[in-house]
């Protein structure tokens, strides 16, 4: 019988037939397969060493593009957790809520993340198991915190006394959380089964192989970097990391590394574009480009391909509750510009299981060219949200006429005539994309409304770009004494792409006939220099 | 056509980041140090960063590159400052 397959069987794998090739690139060092399978079967062992902690089988993974951040993705997944990443990068109240709501009773953390952890310690209401495989010894942090189990590299078990834990399919790979329209993230729970299927896929079609470098433009907190690490380890080949500071010149990290494959967000193009970066023929050792995370103007993709004219572009579609991409499409320079809508290259067509069904309002099926809401299920489909069986049934329904559970978007697609693509045409709701980051806009107002103590709070995009939003704007109906202390409260509680540039206090916000906020009214007003 | 020196390119600086902040309801303290990092220290982001190569280059009259410079001292005052100057300086 063929045994079941989990997120780690495929690096595993690799580590036993390319033992001495590069892994990983993190921090500006290299780990071989064997070093990244050492320390993470060490840190597995700790783990499984201490049953008590993993009653809720998830790990946090406290890093930020450092060796230990990926040896500690691996490591959760090999003691049998599935692993929930947290951002140092995110405000600290955030990275709170985030771990309480994992119900998380073990956290590996990478030095820089550190002085964040000081405040998860403090507010943890049960004992901690906590793995800090940056400090050789954890003896200071046991005499402030004695009621929590820390683990310094030199305390970790030996990979000797690693038990492969049985594959469960239907476990947690990782826990990653979204925006949430309550102010609250939501945490999808991803299924081994979920992203086995998809990365089986994905490596047949991109032919990975050992020799392959493919770059991790995401944070661990981004699923489509579920992507980067596991597509390469899943074939031998090498995942090169850039540092915070690198991701202001991803021209020269292409370059430097050698990278084969890239993968970013479409707004990368935009940036690097107005960086001057784009040069003809400057990325030629790209044989894959890969986009995915918000739409891809036409622009952009012809820009990118003269950059990198070796390459095969591909732009990938896909929300984190159907596990990184669920539809995709090739760009051919004949043939796509007819084919798009709204000069943004198609989403394509949907990956091997995965069904597509386009709804009206009611979720019946809408006749072929016309737009509606994009529902799929398949393979790829999460279990739901962590805990919250009320936003599963939400989002996860019965459509009229059908017996099976579809996943609702919330994307606004054109259903396809013939053997045409799937196009994109928007959010059906109040989510929107800021650079890339899906924000659910009653999260911001949430927030603000909770500071301010004001209930007329409304967040906008602005300005209006081609993928979404620049940025977001708040109107607040009512007065703001201190617009500063306003600024800083909300700042420290939502990821900077969330914290509104501008706060508008009006006595009175615009309201249409049903007495409902105006949105466009308010659109209306910035596109008048309010 | 006119040499633009590093401290030219570090007075704009100056101006324009003073003025950004105070739009956001903050002030620049104290002088811009050569080794001060704009990013590491909060004053932008990296979509500050592409406002303030936008304004330089609208500033200067002239298009910039900002392909051979090493990432890591992209957002320092110094080398930048001293990086705009040579490319403005070039043609």
């Amino acid at each position: 019988m063929k045994m079941a397959k989990a997120l780690w069987t495929g690096f595993m794998e690799s580590a036993e037939r390319f033992p001495e090739r590069p892994a990983v690139f993190a921090e500006g060092r290299t780990l071989s397969y064997r070093e990244l399978q050492g320390l993470a079967t060490r840190i597995a062992a700790t783990i499984q060493a201490y049953p008590e902690f993993s009653r809720v089988p998830l790990t946090a993974v406290f890093g930020y593009r450092s060796p230990t951040a990926f040896a500690g993705v691996l490591g959760a997944l090999l003691a049998g957790n599935g692993y929930v990443p947290l951002n140092r990068t995110f405000p600290t109240e955030r990275t709170e809520v985030m771990f309480e709501r994992s119900e998380c009773r073990s956290i590996i953390v990478d030095s820089g993340s550190l002085p964040q952890l000081r405040k998860l310690l403090d507010r943890a209401d049960q004992p901690l198991l906590v793995i800090l495989p940056d400090e050789p010894e954890a003896r200071a942090f046991r005499e402030q915190w004695p009621r929590h189990t820390f683990i310094g590299l030199g305390d970790l078990d030996s990979p000797a006394s690693w038990r492969e834990p049985t594959a469960t399919p239907d476990a947690i790979a990782y826990l990653l959380f979204t925006s949430g329209s309550t102010g609250i993230p939501k945490g999808v729970m991803v299924a081994h089964r979920n992203v086995t299927s998809y990365i089986d896929y994905m490596v047949d079609r991109y032919e990975i192989t050992e020799r392959d470098r493919l770059s991790q433009m995401f944070d661990l907190t981004f699923d489509l970097s579920v992507f980067d690490m596991f597509m390469a380890w899943e074939r031998g080949a090498y995942v090169c990391c850039p540092s915070q500071k690198t991701l202001i010149n991803p021209g020269k990290f292409v370059r430097d590394m050698d990278l084969t494959i890239w993968f970013s967000v479409p707004s990368t193009v935009a940036f690097m574009r107005q960086l001057g970066m784009l040069k003809p023929r400057q990325y030629e050792s790209l044989r894959l480009s890969l986009f995915c995370g918000e739409p891809l103007p036409i622009s952009s993709a012809t820009a990118w391909l003269e950059a990198a004219p070796n390459s095969v572009l591909e732009n990938l579609y896909g929300p984190t509750e159907l596990t990184i991409s669920c539809t995709l499409y090739q760009w051919d320079r004949f043939r796509s510009p007819e084919e798009s809508d709204l000069e943004i290259v198609p989403i394509g067509y949907p990956h091997p299981g995965m069904n597509v069904l386009v709804t009206d309002h009611n979720l019946n099926e809408v006749a072929p060219g016309e737009e509606g809401e994009l529902l799929m299920n398949g393979p790829q489909m999460s279990p739901g949200y962590w805990r919250d069986p009320e936003k599963t049934a939400a989002a996860f329904v019965v459509p009229p006429g059908k017996s099976d559970v579809y996943y609702r978007t919330g994307d606004r697609v054109r259903r396809p005539t013939e053997n045409r693509p799937l196009t994109h045409l928007g959010r059906t709701d109040f989510q929107i994309k800021v650079l890339g980051h899906r924000v659910e806009l009653g999260e911001i107002e949430a927030v603000v409304r909770k500071v301010a103590g004001l209930d007329g709070v409304i967040a906008v995009g602005w300005p209006v770009t081609v993928s979404g939003a620049g940025g977001i704007e708040v109107f607040i109906e009512g007065e703001v004494k201190e617009k500063d202390a306003l600024r800083g409260a909300v700042g420290a509680a939502l990821p900077e792409y969330m914290v509104p540039k501008r706060f508008h206090c009006m006595n009175r916000l615009p309201r249409n006939v049903n007495n409902k906020f105006d949105r466009k009214a308010m659109l209306k007003l910035l596109e008048e220099g309010v | 056509m006119s040499v633009v020196r590093p401290p030219d390119v570090r007075l704009f600086l100056t101006d324009y980041l003073m003025r950004k902040l105070a739009g956001d309801g903050r002030a620049l303290t104290g002088d811009l140090a050569d080794d001060c990092d704009l990013l590491l220290s909060g004053i932008i982001d990296s979509l500050g960063l592409l406002d303030l190569v936008g304004a330089i280059s609208q500033h200067f009259g002239r298009e910039l590159t900002f392909d051979e410079i090493d990432p890591e001292q992209m957002t320092i005052v110094g080398p930048l400052c001293r990086f705009v100057a040579e490319q403005l300086s070039r043609y």
